[in-house]
């Protein structure tokens, strides 16, 4: 017995611990400087130094639904419903299609590669080496000519586009890291080559679909510039909003931002938390040799 | 259900794996396939299941080409090296899973994997994943996938290889059972070791480099190897392969060794094409040398003990004989355990253990017929 206390490996010790969640705090400060902000009145907000401590609101939320144009007058709906919902539907409906598109596409280059397979998949990527806004010019001529300016369609395509590169990189490293006996040997166990994708290879990387699928929805519902251009009223997203709303008479409103950005964190923010297991299962996909 | 195969040839790029493969097997043996790694032992099996496509040659099952037979309609199973089970599947689904790919009705299914699994002492871990499952289980699993279906032919990629030296020894006894017990299913079993194909198989084909070189019963292959490459792969530790003349003198034809002198009588027919002076390469099994307790009856050499690997039941001795000639010897306990290293000992030679193999090809000179029975 040795005077010393030993720790076993795998187990962190209060220093540690606290090292890290020291450094955690700094990391999520903004973000959490965001959230109290939502609660705060418009004098909390500003008021220096930064108050932790305060009477909570919820006045911020209800003016994200509700503006009150004239002073005393009816409230009206700010539209920030449909906001939302939009940017649900559209990030929502483009990642899944594009996850759709791109396993298929995925599984097609990692199981039957085509003479220059490798140039096929980087020129796939160079689509996604230029920034954004060099395509805007052309994109926004093409939405004028063919009227998807405005429309689910258009905005959904677009970002089914604009993901599907990334989407077939990613599924495929993870088909490339299956073990092709598992397949053959379901071959000899009868399996068409359709039942072999369905039944076999697909199950086996549930969890790197669900990581491709919230670095997606994560890169998709925070797209600005194409939401900004290409959406009309009715289809308008989230970030579009939240970014008018700085604006105004009485100059920005932090709380209600704030409030914005709380509402805006939180579906991400939920699936991020449902998938996490299979998230962390998917970023270390193969990299341990079983 | 027989299996035959001819001139089969497999080609990926440069590297010709089977190059022209013939064998036949008979229904319900237990024939092993036996050569080092890279021989093209899997390809052999793949290119038999209908995995991969021949380049040439052809395929027979129970008399059939099945050239133009997808691989679910051969009536063949397979055991893989990595046993390939589906890891997001339970035990239970992973032994249904041919079943219900060949929509066999669900209370069918549920009786089948039920006997194969009590079969296979499984049952146990019908509910757990296959990465839950200790090695053993594992690869019960695997076979179990295997025999569910009651295939015709079995091919087994070397089935032991990831498995640990107890339960590897347990396992070969448990083939050997499941072969009886299937009665007609024609199995192929593929391993790099030479204990294994041995043990098993009722014949063995010895594969290099994508060439069968020999097939045989064990026993066989043991005494009588067709080249100095079989010699070495059969038998543990490997044969002494040391290097031999052919010498001409008034009475007769000799071997001369850098340590002794063979008579070469009874390769009179074998010999007969060589001249004297033609270099040889001598093969002495470690089983068939000993120490001598006094005369040597014409085949001896004296040698000096530089290791010993006592292994319970018999001793490996390591000597250097004359002419610095390293040699191994296998010896019962009982005679080995007053021989220490730096000893200087007599050893003896079996004559009739002797095979002789020419030097360029290391073919094998069998010893004529009649005086091996004299």
């Amino acid at each position: 017995m040795s005077s010393r206390e030993v720790r076993s490996i795998g187990v962190a010790g209060w220093g540690r611990t606290l090292g890290a969640a020291v450094i955690s705090l700094i990391y999520f400060f903004p973000v959490l400087f965001i959230i109290l902000a939502a609660f705060k009145t418009r004098a909390d907000v500003l008021a220096w130094p930064i108050k932790f401590v305060f009477t909570p609101t919820l006045s911020n939320f209800v003016s994200v639904f509700f503006r009150v144009a004239v002073e005393g007058g009816q409230a009206e709906a700010t539209g920030f419903g449909l906001y939302f919902f939009n940017s649900l539907f559209i990030g929502g409906s483009s990642v899944l299609l594009a996850l759709i598109i791109g396993t298929s596409a995925a599984y097609g280059f990692s199981r039957f590669p085509l003479r220059g397979n490798d140039t096929y998949l980087f020129m796939i990527l160079t689509t996604r080496m230029m920034p954004p806004i060099i395509a805007i010019i052309p994109i926004f001529v093409l939405f004028n000519i063919f009227g998807l300016s405005g429309t689910y369609v258009g905005i959904i395509a677009l970002y089914t586009a604009f993901n599907l590169p990334f989407s077939i990189w990613m599924v495929k490293s993870f088909f490339d890291d299956l073990d092709r006996d598992i397949e053959d040997a379901a071959r000899m166990d009868g399996s068409s080559e359709w039942r072999v994708f369905r039944k076999v290879c697909l199950p086996q990387i549930y969890a790197g679909l669900a990581a491709t699928f919230v670095f997606a929805i994560i890169l998709t519902w925070n797209e600005f510039v194409f939401a900004l251009l290409l959406t009309g009223t009715q289809t308008r997203t989230v970030p579009v909003q939240i970014v008018r709303a700085i604006g105004g008479a009485m100059g920005a409103d932090w709380g209600l931002l704030s409030a914005l950005e709380t509402l805006f964190i939180i579906p991400v923010v939920l699936v991020t938390f449902a998938l996490q297991n299979q998230l962390l299962r998917g970023v270390t996909f193969g990299t341990i040799r079983r | 259900m027989d299996l035959a195969v001819s001139d089969l040839r497999k080609r990926f790029g440069a590297v010709e794996a089977l190059q022209g493969i013939t064998l036949e097997v008979q229904s319900g043996e237990f024939f092993a396939i036996l050569g080092p790694s890279g021989a093209g032992k899997t390809t052999l099996l793949r290119t038999i299941a209908g995995i991969e496509r021949p380049d040439g040659g052809r395929v027979m099952l129970g008399g059939r080409n099945v050239a133009d037979v997808p691989v679910r309609d051969r009536n063949t199973a397979m055991v893989f090296q990595t046993f390939a089970l589906y890891p997001h599947l339970s035990t239970f689904d992973n032994l249904a899973y041919p079943l219900r790919e060949a929509r066999v009705p669900a209370a069918e299914v549920k009786r089948r994997v039920g006997e194969v699994a009590e079969m296979l002492r499984l049952t146990h871990t019908l509910a757990r994943k296959p990465a839950t499952l200790s090695g053993g289980e594992q690869q019960r699993c695997a076979i179990g996938r295997a025999l569910v279906r009651r295939p015709q032919l079995l091919l087994l990629d070397e089935p032991l290889t990831n498995l640990d030296a107890k339960l590897r020894h347990d396992t070969r006894a448990e083939f050997k059972r499941l072969h009886r017990e299937l009665g007609s299913t024609t199995i192929v079993y593929a391993t790099p070791d030479q204990l294994e194909a041995l043990s098993m198989g009722s014949r063995v084909g010895v594969l290099r480099q994508g060439r069968i070189v020999q097939v045989d019963a064990p026993a066989t292959l043991y005494t009588k190897p067709d080249d100095a490459f079989v010699a070495s792969l059969v038998g543990d530790p490997p044969i002494n392969l040391v290097p031999g003349t052919l010498h001409e003198d008034g009475g007769g034809r000799r071997i001369e060794l850098d340590f002794m002198g063979l008579d070469a009588q009874p390769w009179r027919k074998a010999l007969a094409a060589f001249s004297a002076g033609t270099r040889l390469r001598v093969g002495l099994r470690p089983q068939a040398i000993w120490p001598a307790a006094g005369e040597t009856q014409g085949a001896g050499f004296g040698a000096r003990v530089f290791l010993t690997e006592p292994l319970g039941d018999v001793t490996i001795l390591d000597v250097m004989a004359h002419g610095d000639t390293r040699l191994r010897m296998v010896l019962p306990q009982e005679q080995a355990w007053q021989i220490a290293v730096d000893d200087t000992i007599e050893c003896a030679v079996d004559v009739d253990q002797i095979c002789l193999f020419a030097e360029e090809s290391g073919v094998a000179l069998h010893r004529d017929r009649a005086e091996t029975a004299g």
